[in-house]
This record gives structure tokens, C-alpha cells and sequence, in this order.
């Protein structure tokens, strides 16, 4: 303990070592840690005199922290992660890097990527400011089991909504519920079925669309499941929902491409051989999370940033990597056609899931973020969208409702 | 002659305003000497606290996204104020604020009252000490295994909270009480509007009672046994002995941790926003407080003007608070009157 | 049956105790236990309420995603500093509220008091600005030194004063010629032992537990304190949440004995017997 202490002190009394030449420093969330430990030495001993450092915080912490460093102009590093919830509030602000400089010519690479994830990392200006990294398309795991014991075609239950509830139905008199969270159906509907030129939130003037024929859809198709009692009301993330999961009482879960690692390593790993994966109910295409990667201008190495961020997203080594080892999807269209892909998975019945990821991934429509967009997410999921579906309040006056405080909030 | 003389006179003239000076200088050593002891606060205050303050005034009539650098204020008046002042949300926070307070709040001082007396005054060394560690024991649990294991007790269908509720509707004389339980079951305690601030609320009494109970042990404590041995001459039974005595005694303690409550209350933040599972607020921003609203829009939102104007109409109202307490508690709570 | 009534009270009263604390006692029993089980039996419905089997595989696993011992002495010492510089510091500035009077205490007071009401949340990104002005980013002083003379301390120790210093005292230690200096520490710091004690367990408790400071201020990984080691670990993906329950644990074992050690300098002050107005 005295040595520990010792040890303490000395630090206390160094300030902050200077960074040399080619150190880069990379901020981070977990589970990109696991990601790097893999892929720093190998990429150290093809760039000789480049050392890579990683700071990794808990998800929401990396932001508040990244918004800390921005906001003062210091103490961010040379490559950061963002999430794709905080992309477009982050890149619109100036204080990334424009890739799309000659220096760095990002543009070159448009091709490379996922269309949609792409254009998400664009600014409002058009010039690229974060490169996605790994994206999350979406999907439908489904319990294949249960589908059979109730005799039901799952190609059939997702053919519409109508069919996904009617699909419930029958999986409620056997006291099974149709998903965890009703609240997921809604979400997915608001975010998929976007009209060209629309943003998720506000329309081409910015005015919010959230009393338009998308949201009453998205609300009442949600209701329907709630009222009828066909979902859980199971928060996600909860001991409950990985019991759902593990002891078959939920047949059906929305999400990204992500959640197959999760499921598979700790969810639920007895359950293997009994999922499935297939496209989403009313054939939507819509997508789950997702990270970039960018260079605050405030970064010191901002060359060695670039390569090593070039490295990570366009490189089907990196890539493909971040697959095998902490089950992010690639963003880099190369990669599809590698032998990977033609894996048959044993958690998913032998499916080879990872083509039905890829062509969803490529099928997700592109959609810019527009200002306000974070504050109309709670406004709408988190605010009315629980109203509706916990306390009875009607659609319509819900909407109307968010709209008022959106209108407020967002000039 | 004349020399001397004047000398003489110039030392005469020198003397006086020397002993002025000596007598100044005493004088004001005198009235330096209480801000040499405060000065650690003032030079603290003034580096660590002062400019956050000032620099959260002016914000708070400014626009501004936090990721856009420092250089991108721009000046809005007073605007932030009123969009503020008018916003549902925030008024419907401020009413989550006060409910949680109160409901929160007042239970934690019951409890450790009394608690605290018969600790000091029932048990000896050994037990108090054992005793009193272990009711400490909640609030030196971080937050993160807090969360953890209120889901789990407050979990709907297999929490352990309803499994209990269950149990009782089933055992003989509970279930005269408890025979309402099955209809309701699952009660689910984080995910609707009614249940989410009372969940809440027994959750901060759980965790910071212990804190007000070490609190009131130290002021139990200052009350010599003379004293109670003079009251038990006098007559007093247990009860008077503790209304009568030992009360009136630690009158400061309470002044001070119900100050503390009422400040502490009224910015409650980190239990509200874990077991909402930080989305705004749970289920039709039931749990959303004050505190939790301006994170929510400064850094969430990324509007940080709009979020200082939200901190400063908050220390407003917990300025009232405090100013009300002290104006009828201070004199006797503050010990002036001694 | 007439003793029986007379223990009744004293019966009833240890029921309560016992009662009391199974209810708090309960989460730090199962924080231990959820350290001895691995994450899919941590997350179990319901959630296993037993000791489990790898214990010493979360060791293990804990050793392997932090220096847990290093980042364990970085947090002892500013917790250890930051509480010693508080209590010193909190005492001077409540005995100089408590024994004089002079122009401007109350105002002084005042903005004390008022200061406590800033709500912390938005000060961050001012207080980052502060301590990067100061030259002190990634310190482990800057994350006890702002707050050494906080207002609850001094609050605290002056209410303390007020029931157990008497005025009378004071002006004997003036008349026999003791300097101020000589009273503040000789006459009056040995009276107040059990509040300093008293303190010292809330100062070191905020300064081990504190999270946000810390997580701003502090970017080399070799100055990490627990909370920041802990919480960094954790995300959606893969915390291996055994390990992370079980440094939680043993994060909360020093803590249980700082308060162990200061709980009995604060009953050491009931024997030394308080002198009272």
C-alpha cells in the first residue's frame, strides 16, 4: 500500500507528460478496447514510430466528456468516436476536422462505404466529417420454436404489421408475448418509412412532421400491441429482458445486427439453434447504432490520425476484425464478399445471417440529420410515445402535444 | 538650542503617529485575524466557484452549442428565460422536484431521529459502532450497484419487491391487508407514471438516512448524561427525556441536516436519472427533476443557454427554500440566541 | 411476565435495529455476492441471492482489464490528502464564523450558504476552464483541492461549535493571553474532535466517490481513480460484469473502514465529555 502511495504521489507531482511525434490517442467507448488491443500491435509494427494510446469511457461519460473537450477547445484526443445518435449535432458544429479537404480526401472513398451510413457522417455543408466505422442494419430475431408451436409461416407473420400482430395473437393464447416492448414497433416505423426529402423530425423548412400520417401509423400500430396485450412491457437491458429472451416468453425482438453477439455470448447462449433472423415486419428497411470515427481540429497528430482511422474503416482487414471480435458490422461494402458472409451460424439454425445483414445494410435508405433531431427523439419516443402506451393518453393529442413543445424548443 | 528644540519637537511629532500606526496596525490585525481564518473558502470561492457562477449568468442570456466552441455564443437576452418559464416540461419537473423532496425528504429525519437517540442512548460502545456502520452502509454504495440492484427488487415480474407482496397476500393474517395484491399484480414500480416518483422516493430514504443518522450521533453526542441524570431526578420518563432534552439540545444538527435535505432534495439528479434509465424522465417524465431536466437540455440537447437559464430559476427556488427555513428556524437553528 | 413487559421495550427496540439493518446491510451483501458469479448468472431472473463459484475468476478478470491495486492507491491518496486539507481548512473558516464578529460576516455566510445552491450539473465545462487555466488538468489535486473549504463542512463544524464551545472558554483563553492561533488549535480543536471525525467520513466518502470531476479532469489511465476505472468498463456490449461487482465491492471495503476508524475518534468524544454552555 506505502509503495501504491508512493507511486500516486510521484504521478501528482509529474504533470501530464508531453506527447511525442507520433503518439495518437484515440477516445472511445467500450467495446472498442477489445477491438484495439488486437489491432495496435500489428498496426505499430507495420507504421514504425507511431504508438497508439486508448482511452476508453462508458458510453453516455465518452460523450460528456467529448462535448467538455469540444466546447473548451482541449483535452480531446486524436481520434474520437461518436455515436450515430450524437453524429449530427457533433459534426454541424465545427469542431471536426473537414475529411473532405484536400489533406485528407475523404470523398475519394464515398464509394467504399454503406450509402446510408455515409451520408450520415456528411454535414449540412457536404463535406464528410466522420467515417463510419460500424453500423448496426436492422433486423427481426425471432424464437423459431414458438413460431412452430403455434404453426405460424414467419415469412407470412412479416408481411405487414396486420400479419405481426395476428402472428401475436396466436402466441398470446399460449401466453407468449409477440415482443418485449411495443414501444420498439413504434420507433422503428418513425425512423424507416421516411418520405424523399423528409428528415426523421422536420421536413426540408424545418417544420415537424410529427402530427403526419408516419407518426399516427407508428403510434397506433404501437397501441394496438400494447392494448391488445401482446407485448411485455419489458424495458431493454433489464435482468427481465434477458429472461425473455432465455426462457421463451418473447418470440420476437427488433434490433440491429449487433444483438446476434450478445445473444449468442451472454443473453441467452443456451438458447442456441432455436433464433432465426429475417427481415423487418411490413418490409421496412431501418437500422440500429452505428459509430464514426473523426479528428477534432483540436488534435495534434491529425496525420497519423487520418491513417489510423483510414486503417479501421477502410481496410477489410480492420473490418472484418472488428467483426470476428467484438461483433461490430462492417460499414465497408468490400467486405460483404468475403468468406465471412458465407457462414452458416449455429446460434441462428445454421442461417448464414450475415448475407441477410448485408443486404439490409445496402437497402437502408439515407436520411440527413437536421437540428433538433435530438430533441425531438425524447420529445416523441420518450415523452409522448410512453404516454400513449403507459397512461392511455389518445394519438392524436399526444402528437399535437410534442409538436407544440418541438415547436417551442426548435426555431 | 533651537536645533534641539526642534529635534525634540520632530521627535515629539514622530512619536505620535507611530503610536497611531502601532495602535492602527493592532487594530487591524484585529480585524484581519477572522478573515485570515476564512480565507481558505474566500481564495477557494473565488478561483472554483465564482467564475462557473458568472460564467453560468452569462450563458444563461446566451444561445449555445457546447460542441461548437467557446466562440459561437450568441447573445439572446433574456429569451432563454422566458422560453423557460413557459415550458410544460419544466414546470412539470419543478412539481416532480418538490414532490420528491417532500415525500423523500421528511421520512429520512423520522427515521434517524430516533434512531440516532437510541443508538447513542440504548446501546453501547461496541454495538453502536456495529450498528451504526451498517445502517451507513447505503450511502457509501456507488451508484452503479444501487441501479443494479433496485432493478432487480423493483422488477415486475420477478422482482423481488412483488414476489414479497405476493407472499404476504398469501399468509394468514397478512392477507386481510395484502388481498388486493394479485389483482394488481404485475405492479410495475419503474414503468408507470404513478409508481415511478414513490420508487424513487424510498430508494433516496434508503440511501441517505444513514448519512443524517451519523449526523444526529454527533449531536446526540454533545449531550452530556448530567443532563439526562438531572431529568431522571426531575422525573422525566424515556420519552420527555428525549423531547425535553436531548432535542432542544441537538437543534443545531437538525437545522443543519434539514438544510442540507432541503438543498440536497431540490437538486436531486443521480437516482432519478438511473432508475429512469437516463430517458428523460421515464414514463411521461414522472421522475424527471429539475437537475435532471437541464442535463437533459444542456447536455443532451446541447442547449446550454437554455439549461443555465433552467439552473438559475432552479437556485432561485431553492434560494426561497432555504431563506424560508432559515427566516423561521435560523435564529434558534443558527444558535444565536445561546 | 412482569420482566417480560419491562424488556418488552428493549426487546422491540433491538427488533427494529435488527430490522433496520438487514434493509441497509442488503445491497453490499449482494454487491459481494454478484462478485463471485459470472455475468449470465449475474443477469438471471431473479438474480441469484447466494455466493457463486468464481470468485476467483473475477479476480482475475478485474486484474486483467485494470491496474485494480494502482488505481486503488490513487484514490486512497486523494482521498486521504483531500480529506485531511478539509477537515483543517473547514474548521479554521467555521472558527472564524463561530468566534468573532466582524462587517460583512453574515454577506460572507450568506454566499456560503447560497453557494451550496448552484446546482453542479452545468458548472462543468467552467470548471474544466478554471483548471485548465491553473495548469493543473490531470492532477489528482485538482480533484480534492477546489472543494478542501467547502461550504457543508464549515456549515457543519460551526453548528458544532455553537452546541459544544463555550463563549465563556473563549474569553478565559483570551484573558490568560492566548494568542488566536493558540485557541483555534489548543482550546478549541480537541473539543470538536467528534464533528471533525464526523466529516472526515462524509469529505472522504464524496472525494472516493466522486465520478464527474475525475472524469474530466483526469486523462492518463496510470492516474485513474476507482470510480473512473470502474465506470469506464462498463458499456452495453461486453462489461464483464462479475469483475466489475467484485471491484465495486472491494472498492467499498477502505470505505467501510474509514468509517469504522473515524466512527470511533467520534465517540471518543463522548467519554473526553463535551463542555457545555
Amino acid at each position: 500500500m506505502k509503495f501504491q502511495l508512493m507511486a500516486g504521489l510521484a504521478s501528482l507531482v509529474m504533470l501530464g507528460a508531453s506527447a511525442s511525434a507520433d503518439e495518437i490517442v484515440f477516445d472511445g467507448f467500450p467495446d472498442f478496447n477489445s477491438h484495439l488491443d488486437i489491432l495496435i500491435p500489428d498496426y505499430e509494427e507495420t507504421h514504425p514510430g507511431v504508438s497508439i494510446s486508448y482511452r476508453m469511457n462508458q458510453h453516455g461519460d465518452h460523450h460528456k466528456k467529448l462535448t467538455t473537450n469540444l466546447a473548451t477547445g482541449s483535452g480531446a484526443g486524436d481520434v474520437v468516436v461518436v455515436d450515430v445518435s450524437f453524429v449530427g449535432s457533433f459534426i454541424n458544429a465545427g469542431g471536426f476536422e473537414n475529411l473532405s479537404s484536400p489533406e485528407y480526401g475523404a470523398d475519394a472513398m464515398s464509394e467504399d462505404f454503406v450509402g446510408y451510413a455515409w451520408s450520415q457522417g456528411k454535414g449540412a455543408d457536404g463535406n464528410q466529417y466522420a467515417i463510419p466505422v460500424d453500423i448496426g442494419p436492422g433486423v427481426m430475431y425471432y424464437r423459431r420454436d414458438l413460431a412452430e408451436s403455434v404453426g405460424a409461416d414467419m415469412e407470412k407473420a412479416i408481411t405487414d404489421w396486420d400479419s405481426y400482430i395476428e402472428y401475436g395473437r396466436k402466441l398470446k393464447e399460449k401466453n407468449v408475448y409477440l415482443i418485449a416492448d411495443a414501444a420498439d414497433v413504434a420507433q422503428i416505423i418513425i425512423y424507416t418509412t421516411i418520405k424523399d426529402g423528409e428528415g426523421y423530425y422536420f421536413d426540408e423548412n424545418g417544420k415537424p412532421l410529427v402530427t403526419s400520417e408516419r407518426f399516427v401509423k407508428a403510434f397506433s400500430v404501437a397501441k394496438q400491441i400494447r392494448d391488445e396485450g401482446l407485448d411485455g412491457q419489458i424495458q431493454a437491458w433489464t435482468n427481465e429482458w434477458y429472461e425473455g429472451f432465455k426462457n421463451g416468453t418473447v418470440a420476437t425482438q427488433l434490433s440491429g445486427a449487433w444483438l446476434l453477439g450478445h445473444l449468442q455470448n451472454w443473453m441467452a447462449p443456451d438458447t442456441a439453434g432455436l433464433w432465426g433472423a429475417s427481415n423487418l415486419p411490413d418490409g421496412i428497411y431501418g437500422s440500429w447504432g452505428g459509430s464514426f470515427l473523426a479528428i477534432p481540429k483540436q488534435a495534434k497528430n491529425k496525420k497519423e490520425a487520418w491513417e489510423f482511422i483510414k486503417y479501421l474503416t477502410n481496410t477489410s482487414e480492420a473490418q472484418l476484425a472488428g467483426m470476428k471480435n467484438i461483433g461490430s458490422f462492417p460499414a465497408l461494402t468490400g467486405t460483404y464478399g468475403d468468406a465471412a458472409f458465407e457462414e452458416s451460424i449455429d446460434f441462428l439454425d445454421g442461417q448464414k445471417a450475415r448475407l441477410l445483414f448485408a443486404e439490409v445494410a445496402n437497402k437502408v435508405p439515407a436520411v440527413a440529420p437536421r437540428k433538433g433531431d435530438l430533441i425531438a427523439d425524447d420529445l416523441v419516443i420518450r415523452g409522448a410515445l410512453y404516454e400513449v402506451l403507459n397512461d392511455g393518453k389518445d394519438v392524436e393529442a399526444a402528437l399535437r402535444d410534442a409538436e407544440r413543445l418541438i415547436k417551442r424548443r426548435v426555431k | 538650542m533651537s536645533i534641539t528644540g526642534s529635534q525634540i519637537d520632530g521627535v515629539a511629532v514622530a512619536t505620535a503617529p507611530a503610536a497611531r500606526k502601532r495602535r492602527l496596525s493592532k487594530s487591524l490585525k484585529k480585524r484581519l485575524i477572522p478573515w485570515l481564518f476564512i480565507s481558505p473558502f474566500i481564495i477557494l470561492f473565488l478561483t472554483f466557484t465564482l467564475f462557473p457562477m458568472l460564467f453560468s449568468v452569462y450563458l444563461s442570456v446566451h444561445e449555445w452549442n457546447p460542441v461548437a466552441g467557446l466562440s459561437s455564443m450568441e447573445y439572446v437576452g433574456l429569451a432563454n428565460y422566458q422560453l423557460t418559464l413557459t415550458d410544460p416540461w419544466l414546470w412539470q419537473s419543478l412539481y416532480n422536484t418538490v414532490w420528491l423532496a417532500v415525500v423523500s425528504g421528511v421520512p429520512q429525519h423520522l427515521l434517524a431521529i430516533p434512531v440516532a437517540y437510541l443508538l447513542v442512548t440504548g446501546l453501547r460502545g461496541g454495538l453502536r459502532h456495529f450498528y451504526t456502520a451498517f445502517m451507513f452502509i447505503p450511502y457509501i454504495t456507488s451508484t452503479v450497484a444501487v441501479s443494479l440492484i433496485f432493478f432487480s427488487i423493483y422488477s415486475a415480474n420477478s422482482g423481488i419487491l412483488n414476489q414479497m407482496l405476493l407472499g404476504l397476500s398469501d399468509m394468514p393474517v397478512f392477507s386481510w391487508f395484502f388481498s388486493w395484491v394479485p389483482d394488481v399484480m404485475p405492479i410495475r414500480w419503474l414503468t408507470s407514471s404513478d409508481l415511478l416518483k414513490p420508487s424513487i422516493a424510498m430508494v433516496v430514504i434508503w440511501k441517505y438516512t444513514g448519512f443524517n443518522i451519523v449526523v444526529y450521533s454527533a449531536g446526540f453526542l454533545t449531550v452530556s448524561r448530567d443532563l439526562y441524570d438531572a431529568a431522571r431526578v426531575d422525573g422525566c420518563n424515556r420519552w420527555q427525556q428525549f423531547w425535553h432534552v436531548a432535542l432542544p439540545m441537538i437543534r443545531p444538527f437538525v437545522f443543519f441536516a434539514v438544510t442540507l435535505t432541503i438543498i440536497g432534495n431540490l437538486q436531486l439528479f443521480e437516482e432519478p436519472f438511473v432508475l429512469t434509465q437516463a430517458q428523460s424522465g421515464g414514463v411521461a417524465q414522472a421522475g424527471l427533476t429539475a437537475s435532471y431536466y437541464l442535463y437533459l437540455v444542456g447536455w443532451q440537447w446541447l442547449e446550454m443557454g437554455s439549461a443555465a437559464a433552467i439552473s438559475w430559476i432552479l437556485f432561485l427556488f431553492i434560494a426561497i427554500a432555504t431563506s424560508v427555513h432559515f427566516y423561521f428556524n435560523g435564529r434558534k437553528g443558527l444558535g444565536e440566541d445561546r | 411476565m412482569t420482566k417480560l413487559v419491562r424488556l418488552l421495550p428493549r426487546i422491540s427496540m433491538q427488533a427494529f435495529l435488527m430490522v433496520s439493518v438487514c434493509i441497509t446491510i442488503f445491497p453490499f451483501v449482494w454487491v459481494a455476492m454478484m462478485g463471485t458469479h459470472s455475468r449470465s448468472e449475474i443477469y438471471s431472473s431473479p438474480p441469484p441471492f447466494y455466493f457463486g463459484t468464481r470468485l476467483l475468476e473475477n479476480y482475475e478478470k478485474l486484474l486483467e482489464v485494470m491496474p485494480f491495486w494502482t488505481v486503488l492507491g490513487n484514490s486512497l491518496l486523494v482521498s486521504v490528502l483531500g480529506t485531511i486539507v478539509t477537515v483543517l481548512f473547514c474548521s479554521m473558516c467555521a472558527f472564524g464564523f463561530f468566534a468573532y464578529e466582524f462587517r460583512g460576516k453574515n454577506i460572507v455566510f450568506g454566499v456560503m450558504v447560497a453557494s451550496m445552491m448552484v446546482p453542479p450539473v452545468l458548472t462543468l465545462i467552467p470548471f474544466f476552464l478554471t483548471v485548465k487555466f491553473l495548469g493543473i488538468l490531470d492532477t489528482h489535486f485538482a480533484l480534492w483541492f477546489p472543494t478542501s473549504a467547502n461550504a457543508m463542512g464549515i456549515f457543519l463544524i460551526r453548528q458544532y461549535m455553537v452546541t459544544s464551545v463555550s463563549r465563556d472558554l473563549l474569553d478565559a483563553a483570551k484573558v490568560d493571553g492566548a494568542s488566536d492561533l493558540r485557541i483555534y488549535w489548543s482550546v478549541v480543536l480537541p473539543l470538536i474532535k467528534p464533528v471533525l471525525a464526523t466529516l472526515a467520513i462524509i469529505v472522504f466518502i464524496a472525494l472516493w466517490n466522486n465520478f464527474l470531476t475525475p472524469l474530466i479532469v483526469i486523462s492518463s489511465p496510470e492516474k485513474y481513480v476507482l470510480t473512473l476505472a470502474l465506470r469506464s468498463l462498463q458499456s452495453v456490449a461486453n462489461t464483464p460484469w462479475g469483475a466489475v461487482m467484485l471491484g465495486t465491492f472491494m472498492s467499498m471495503i477502505p470505505l467501510l473502514l474509514a468509517f469504522l476508524f473515524f466512527s470511533k475518534q467520534m465517540m471518543a468524544g463522548l467519554t473526553a465529555g463535551a463542555v457545555k454552555g
